[in-house]
């Protein structure tokens, strides 16, 4: 991969690999006596490690004049294996903690092991580290092939991939050692936190370049759903995580709010990282590959953009009916639910231009598991914000708060539509990446397909039905008016329920596992030779082929 | 410049209703207006074209 | 207004400067009343800082993700005021930092745990949370008993929360590491005023039994021990009077 790197560029890399390691052994230092030096030492390793391959390949030859007229792939493969990699340690880990709830004494007596630890390695491995990676390296990908540009340099592309990488390290150790910051989904710690930073403003001013060179005139409509996923969350990550550290020697840190505010914030973060993160970075995804896979455009384009912005817009209000019968005032518990049940319209109707799409490619649906993944994933993202909109409503709300409802709920979401569109993107781009003819085995697409939607089905249905009697029990009187049910009788009833999610669960990783074996067969067939090598890929910049073409 | 919390709250319920009309009224006309048309067309056809894998 | 919107999307920079207009409005026309919200927050002039002792505790609270689990945040139902106790008040979470509210409820609410259970329970629960209900779920935290605690660093803790709003003193920080082994070893009158710091009802025992050391057990009990206790606040406010409508229709 070095050898696609220029002299300069090798340099400029160099340089920062170097800067990783010293900044690295800086914090190890400054932290050597707390939790924190083990995250120094993690970047400074990283970094020394980088430098070496670097230094080792520096006198490579370097690549012709004929690189600026291809597209520029390699960090999109690493995204791509990355992914898996991790889609499989979180799926593996999430279907763990899912039977620590069954088996509450297998945690070998190890603070790492327990149940408060390992969920959010679970929930961080699957959001960032599956999710996040795919996002970064499909969007790298749409947005050269949509505006038929390369990417605006060959080093940024590796700072966001390996720097985002190693964010996700330091998360996922970070909790197993017992650093957190507790704040669902935004964990990890100040340091790991300004990393991100960091990281995330370079992913942006790359994307932005990249879009510049553009020559296309419109901006197809999956780089704007990318591209509010990379503006929202760098504003909604760095006012959530606004914190005092105890000192510069120290992984702990102080919210910079209390109570209320600190609520408020935490679920505004909450609620849009499910709308920025969950949904239009993987609405952008659908946008691209589900047309290209049926060969059809989508359904109307009109549709996708006046749901952009009611996307864009309505969600940011939302996130206060996590809060619902809190301290938060009612005011704002009002209107979060009045602007959930709204966010149904745009909700619903990038579905159902995706499912329009469709319409009159049902024969290729039926016979190509790909193109069935993402016609399952639109299904499931209608359905989640339906029960989103649903329970936002503060008396359903009331029953469905604190119980598994809820994750019945974000697992509709999470493993039907995020993950199914994932893989309906990954099995349609690793073979044009790989330059291979398909994918090595259509057997085990469906496989896994099959196992998905299972593993799915179980999940969600266990956890409806066990958040529902819980819900219910809770708030059960009898006769003589006094609360019918003590709190553990409502655990014990948990339990057959709790055993189906770790069964579905298990389905489910397993085909994370088959999609992962795939993938690595598929790399190793022999490459197709170029349909038509002497004509470039990538017109010459600035030429108005692009334009006459696109008649 | 300070604000209490009723005039913030007010704020958020009056003009916070009217921008949400506009922005909503706004991305509307944009995505039918005519002359738009085909550029969406031609925008929504353009990924297919065969040389992009 | 429409070539402005050609252009508009033509130029990506001005693109990316509109989602960042329409997706801040709403978020800061929906945030920016609750910073000014103390205004409306219910008065606590009775409303006690957390001890280094409970922070500590609080901060093990946290690493161990017992929230993960536990919510600490009763809502205004019937079903849940009869359960837990009175609804939490916005008040009583002024110097949680963060606040630990929660989202789940595998096991009960602990909003009101203070004072609900001995500190021998605790502990027995603590190290196996079977012993003592045989059904339950949660895991047992064996190390804590066997982790001293470590307090050294306690007064950078205090000087940090300082900086976020809680109104410790320069006594309280300057004796911090000191309060916090006195607090769990009051024979050691190694914290010497500490009740006139903290006040005369804060605790000072032996919360994990154990008179040779301290460990991260006597902090995490101390904590759960005064979850709710820190202000009456919510004695004062009649309880079931403010319960929403809604509510009863949560009876069944
Ligand atoms: C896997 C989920 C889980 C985790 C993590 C967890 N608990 Fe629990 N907890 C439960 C369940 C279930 C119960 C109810 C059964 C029982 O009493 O053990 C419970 C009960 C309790 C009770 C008794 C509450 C009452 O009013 O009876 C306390 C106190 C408690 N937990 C404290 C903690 C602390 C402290 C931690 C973190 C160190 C923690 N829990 C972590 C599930 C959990
Ligand atoms: C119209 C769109 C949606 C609305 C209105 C909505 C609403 C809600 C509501 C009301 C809750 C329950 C909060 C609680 O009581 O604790 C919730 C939780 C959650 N939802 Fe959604 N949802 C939507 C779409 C989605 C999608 C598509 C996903 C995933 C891809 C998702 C992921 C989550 C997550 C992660 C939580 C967990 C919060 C927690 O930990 O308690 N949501 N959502």
């Amino acid at each position: 991969m070095i050898s696609q790197l220029t002299k300069t560029e090798r340099e400029i890399a160099l340089l920062l690999t170097i800067l990783l390691a010293i900044s690295g052994s800086i914090l190890g230092l400054m932290g050597r006596g707390d939790l924190l030096g083990y995250h120094g030492a993690l970047l400074a390793i990283a970094g020394y490690a980088l430098t070496f391959v670097l230094i080792k390949d520096h006198f490579d030859p370097e690549p012709g004049p004929k690189r600026i007229e291809k597209y520029y792939d390699d960090p999109i493969k690493v995204g791509i294996v990355l992914a898996i990699f991790w889609v499989v340690i979180g799926t593996f880990v999430g279907d763990w903690v899912a039977w620590l709830l069954v088996f509450p004494d297998a945690t070998f007596d190890a603070g790492w092991a327990s149940f408060g630890r390992l969920r959010p390695v679970h929930t961080s491995g699957v959001i960032f580290g599956f999710g996040g990676n795919a996002l970064i390296a499909t969007s790298f990908h749409v947005v050269q092939r949509t505006t038929r540009a390369r990417l605006a340099d060959r080093v940024s592309p590796w700072v966001v991939i390996v720097g985002f990488n190693l964010f996700c390290l330091m998360a996922a150790s970070g909790y197993l050692m017992g650093i957190t910051a507790s704040k669902e989904y935004a964990e990890p710690e100040w340091y790991a936190d300004i990393f991100l930073t960091i990281i995330w403003v370079v992913y942006f001013v790359l994307y932005m370049r990249t879009l510049a060179r553009r020559e296309e005139p419109h901006i197809y409509v999956a780089n704007w759903y990318f591209l509010a996923f990379i503006i929202v969350v760098a504003i909604l990550h760095i006012l959530n995580n606004l914190a005092v550290p105890v000192s510069f020697g120290h992984a702990k840190s102080y919210s910079l709010f209390s109570g209320v505010q600190d609520a408020m914030l935490q679920w505004w973060y909450g609620h849009n990282a499910v709308a920025f993160f969950l949904t239009a970075g993987f609405l952008g995804m659908l946008y691209y590959y589900l047309p290209k896979r049926a060969g059809r455009p989508i359904f109307s384009y009109r549709l996708s953009i006046i749901s952009f912005w009611g996307i864009v817009f309505l969600y940011m209000w939302a996130g206060s009916h996590h809060l619902h019968y809190t301290a938060l005032p009612h005011w704002v518990q009002t209107l979060g639910m009045t602007f959930s049940i709204m966010l149904l319209v745009p909700s619903w109707a990038s579905a159902g231009n995706a499912l329009m799409t469709l319409n009159g490619a049902w024969g290729k649906v039926r016979d190509d598991a790909t193109l069935r993944f993402m016609m399952v994933a639109a299904v499931f993202y209608g359905l989640s914000t339906f029960e989103g909109s649903f329970m936002a409503i503060r008396p359903v709300n009331s029953l469905s708060h604190y119980t598994d409802w809820t994750v019945g709920h974000v697992h509709a979401g999470a493993l039907g539509w995020v993950a199914m569109i994932t893989f309906g993107a990954i099995y349609t781009l690793t073979p044009w990446l790989w330059n291979k003819e398909r994918m090595y085995s259509n057997k085990l697409i469906e496989v896994h397909f099959w196992l998905a939607l299972i593993g799915t089905m179980i999940y969600v249905f266990a956890m409806w039905n066990s958040g529902i009697i819980q819900g219910l029990m809770w708030r059960a009187y009898n006769e003589n008016g006094t609360l019918a049910y003590s709190f553990i009788e409502s655990v014990a009833a948990m339990k057959p329920y709790y055993v189906a999610r770790a069964i579905g669960g298990f389905l489910f990783f397993l085909g994370a596992v088959v999609c992962a074996y795939n993938v690595w067969k598929t790399i190793q067939l022999p490459a197709v030779a170029a349909k038509n090598p002497d004509k470039p890929p990538l017109p010459a910049r600035g030429s108005p082929t692009a334009l006459s073409a696109a008649e | 410049m300070t604000f209490d919390h009723q005039t913030l709250a007010a704020i958020a319920k009056s003009y916070g209703l009217i921008y949400m009309m506009i922005v909503f009224v706004g991305s509307v006309i944009y995505a039918c207006w005519p002359s738009n048309q085909s550029k969406f067309d031609r925008a929504a056809k353009s990924i297919l074209r065969e040389d992009d894998e | 207004m429409l070539k402005n919107h050609a252009k508009l999307e033509r130029t990506a920079i001005g693109f990316a400067f509109a989602i960042m207009l329409v997706a801040s409005i709403g978020g800061f026309i929906e945030i920016a009343p609750l910073f000014t919200i103390s205004e409306t927050v219910e008065d606590a002039p009775d409303m006690r800082v957390y001890t280094p002792l409970e922070l500590a505790g609080r901060n093990i609270y946290v690493r161990e993700g017992c929230y993960a689990c536990h919510s600490q945040m009763v809502r205004t139902l019937q079903d849940e005021v009869e359960r837990y106790g009175h609804y939490s008040l916005a008040v009583e979470s002024k110097y949680d930092h963060p606040m630990l509210w929660g989202s789940k409820r595998t096991g009960p609410d602990l909003a009101r745990l203070g004072d609900k259970y001995s500190d021998e329970w605790h502990v027995a629960h603590l190290l196996n949370p079977r012993a003592v209900s045989p059904q339950s779920v949660m895991p047992a935290y064996r190390w804590l008993l066997r982790n001293e605690l470590k307090a050294n660093d306690m007064p950078l803790h205090l000087r940090a929360m300082r900086k976020v709003g809680v109104p410790y003193t320069d006594a309280m920080i300057a004796n911090a590491t000191a309060d916090t082994y006195g607090q769990a070893n009051p024979d050691s009158g190694a914290a010497d005023g500490f009740f006139e710091r903290y006040g005369f009802d804060s605790n000072s025992r032996y919360f994990d039994g154990d008179k040779r050391k301290v460990t991260e057990m006597d902090a995490l009990v101390a904590y759960l021990q005064i979850l709710g206790e820190l202000t009456d606040a919510a004695d004062q406010t009649a309880g079931a009077a403010n319960l929403e409508n809604d509510a009863e229709g949560a009876t069944q």
